[in-house]
């Protein structure tokens, strides 16, 4: 009965050494044969991700509402989930020069978008160009933004377009959207096209300005615009907010003191 | 050497690029490859780092009522701790937070027992936590102390290790069928929170142990009043029969308290063993290929897409987790081992890890947990409820020996930093 080395782990099955295999065989080894199930159980590691996890949160507005960051896509899975699509807008490969050799690597660009108010880029570079589009899709996810939608002129049903002229620039291109009646769809080019389209916004006028051959910079320009749908101060924003408490922040001084009037600023999904 | 004619070749050779092979119908043939100006080096660190061996800790519920005593020599989390050394339990101040003066909750203990060291046949790290977010909040001030100042800290981790034969274990494995037995019984522990040593008893009836004032104070108010007299009059035979801790049959210990995190027990298994999975799954390549043009500016999305460095050890954290997303431990004792880190702010360099207090030597990274523990604790999301993103305990590299029956070791915890990032 050799005291050293004999029993490996000393009695069972402790931590560090090679030894240490535990009964986790079994049930595992089910679970790797086969197709591994991309929705395995999410385990949440942030404090926001619990919570999500929980069904505290209902709606990605509540995030925003505090400029929470997100740093688990599975929140936006679960919160957005089913409705939103994905697309691959370019795969482009980059190289770098090594003593032995060039080594390629791929470049890929993703939209997401739910087509009613949220779109996210991601853009993730890597060896094979499966992985690169998968880590794209997440970081597409974790970068997802809402889109304020309005009218043109009469406000008869669901809001269609942009509620004002807004421009976002990047580089050297500015992109300007302007309000458009009903019917006269997403005139502008291919590639910010695909992003409004995404947005959920179904009638605009564009207009742009720079080296739009830059795509990067192009569709970046464009994501800024649909940024600023919000940050517009519009006459239906006079009215003083009431400030909701944070998921889990503290109330800080400003906002202890509730400022008179009662609007709860909350989704914004019927524009006045 | 016509300088002139030699150079022309070599112009010519610098004109060379690779063009992808792709014909083009619309576009015009302009695809070239570009060559990366700027540093793209996060993913090649990744890949050339060497890393050391992880083991991995996954919580589970208990098989049987009995798989988490300590004779058997359990990895757990939850409940009360599986005492190693039944008798020198530490006490007094060790077994308090030290800003709030309420005794700690026991988090996890884990078996780590050092084959190369005869007397670390057994060993094992018990970690301990208040779980009052503003002690936590305080204790992130305190972990940055040096040495010689005092440092007071909430959460506080204890080694113990005992030799092959020693008077408290058989010296022969357990047999894991529900019948070992330990040695000998240990000492009584607190009826509230079973967790430390109960040597203050209950003035009237003389028989519940607790560890501290308060948790009398609780007991009292939540039952025991009633159970006081009860006991008080059925003294004799009651002597001998309470499972009060003392572990001499295969008892499970019954705990007064309710606050007490839940029970799992934590089985390991090596990192690698989800590699392969990962690399199964890469398998199948879309062919997506665009046609349309490539430019270089593309660069410029980078910076705003990928972030700044807490977003950088943010993604690689996420994705060595994501290999095994439930894991709560992970578990390397080595001195070149450097941990894997949610935040890149927080982190101690080598100066702000004390030296062992017991002999002096270096201490070195041997675990750390998880947030998706809060999550298997079921910790609420409340403004003030706890929330950590890792904790990281250093040991003592020679695992020494000293007088007392649980070292203290040093731990350090990084915070989630509450920081908004407007992209």
């Amino acid at each position: 009965m050799a005291e050293r080395g004999g029993e490996r782990g000393s009695f069972g099955r402790g931590f560090g050494g090679r030894g240490g295999r535990g009964d986790r065989g079994g049930p595992r080894g089910r679970r790797r044969a086969g197709r591994r199930e991309e929705e395995e159980k999410w385990v949440p590691v942030t404090k926001l991700g619990r919570l999500v996890k929980e069904g505290k949160i209902r709606s990605v507005e509540q995030i925003y509402l505090h400029s929470l960051p997100i740093k688990e896509y599975q929140i936006i899975d679960q919160l957005i989930g089913p409705s939103l699509k994905d697309e691959v807008m370019k795969i482009m490969p980059v190289q770098k020069q090594t003593r032995a050799g060039q080594r390629t690597r791929f470049k890929a660009f993703v939209v997401v978008g739910d087509s009613n108010g949220h779109v996210g880029l991601g853009v993730k570079c890597s060896k094979e160009v499966a992985t690169a589009i998968r880590g794209a899709i997440i970081l597409a996810k974790l970068s997802v933004i809402p889109v304020r939608r309005g009218y043109w002129g009469n406000k008869i049903g669901k809001p269609h377009t942009v509620p004002c002229k807004v421009t976002g620039k990047c580089g050297s291109v500015t992109v300007r959207m302007v309000p458009a009646p009903r019917g006269a769809g997403i005139v502008a080019a291919r590639v910010p096209k695909k992003v409004l389209q995404f947005a959920g916004i179904d009638d605009v006028f564009t207009s742009s300005r720079g080296s739009t051959k830059t795509l990067g910079n192009f569709v970046k320009a464009t994501f800024e615009c649909l940024l600023k749908t919000y940050g517009f101060l519009t006459p239906d924003f006079w009215r003083e907010t009431r400030f909701v408490k944070s998921p889990f922040q503290e109330y800080t001084d400003l906002l202890a003191k509730p400022t008179g009037k009662l609007l709860i600023a909350e989704d914004h999904v019927a524009d006045a | 050497m016509d300088g002139s004619v030699k150079g022309d070749p070599i112009e010519e050779l610098k004109e060379l690029q690779i063009t992808s092979l792709d014909d083009d119908d619309d576009e015009e043939r302009e695809q070239e490859m570009v060559t990366d100006e700027y540093e793209d080096d996060d993913d090649d660190e990744e890949d050339e780092e060497e890393q050391e061996p992880v083991t991995l800790g996954f919580i589970e519920k208990p098989k049987n009522s009995w798989s988490l005593l300590r004779h058997l020599f359990p990895s757990k989390a939850g409940g009360s701790p599986a005492w190693l050394d039944p008798i020198n339990i530490p006490s007094g101040r060790s077994c308090l937070c030290d800003m709030c003066g309420e005794p700690l909750h026991f988090v996890l203990q884990v078996y780590a027992p050092i084959v190369e060291k005869e007397s670390a046949f057994h060993r094992t790290l018990f970690l301990f936590m208040c779980p009052s977010m503003a002690c936590l909040l305080r204790d992130q001030h305190e972990q940055w102390k040096r040495p010689p100042e005092k440092t007071s800290r909430s959460v506080k981790v204890f080694r113990c290790q005992l030799p092959h034969s020693n008077p408290f274990y058989s010296s022969e494995a357990p047999k894991c069928d529900g019948t070992d037995k330990p040695s000998g019984p240990g000492v009584s522990l607190c009826n509230w929170c079973g967790t430390w040593k109960g040597d203050k008893v209950c003035s009237s009836c003389r028989k519940a142990h607790y560890c501290s004032q308060k948790h009398q104070v609780v007991h009292w108010r939540s039952g025991h009043k009633i159970e006081c007299q009860q006991l008080n009059l059925f003294s004799p035979s009651f002597d001998s029969n309470h499972g009060n801790g003392e572990t001499t049959s295969a008892q499970r210990q019954k705990v007064a308290s309710n606050s007490l995190w839940p029970e799992y027990e934590m089985i390991n298994e090596d990192e690698s063993e989800y590699d392969t999975e990962m690399s199964e799954y890469n398998g199948q390549t879309n062919a997506l290929v665009s046609k349309t043009r490539v430019d270089d500016t593309m660069k410029s999305l980078l910076s705003t897409f990928e972030g700044d460095s807490d977003r950088k050890s943010w993604a690689t954290f996420q994705e060595r987790i994501a290999k095994a997303p439930d894991q709560v431990l992970r578990y390397c004792r080595s001195a070149s081992a450097k941990g894997l880190w949610p935040m890149s702010g927080g982190r101690p360099s080598k100066a702000d890890i004390p030296k062992c207090s017991y002999c002096s030597g270096p201490r070195c990274f041997e675990f750390q947990i998880l947030p998706q523990l809060l999550y298997y604790f079921g910790v609420k999301n409340d403004v003030d409820s706890l929330d950590w993103a890792t904790i990281v305990v250093y040991t003592c590299e020679a695992s020494c020996e000293a007088s007392v029956g649980y070292k203290e070791e040093f731990v350090w915890v990084q915070h989630s930093s509450q920081s908004v990032n407007v992209p």
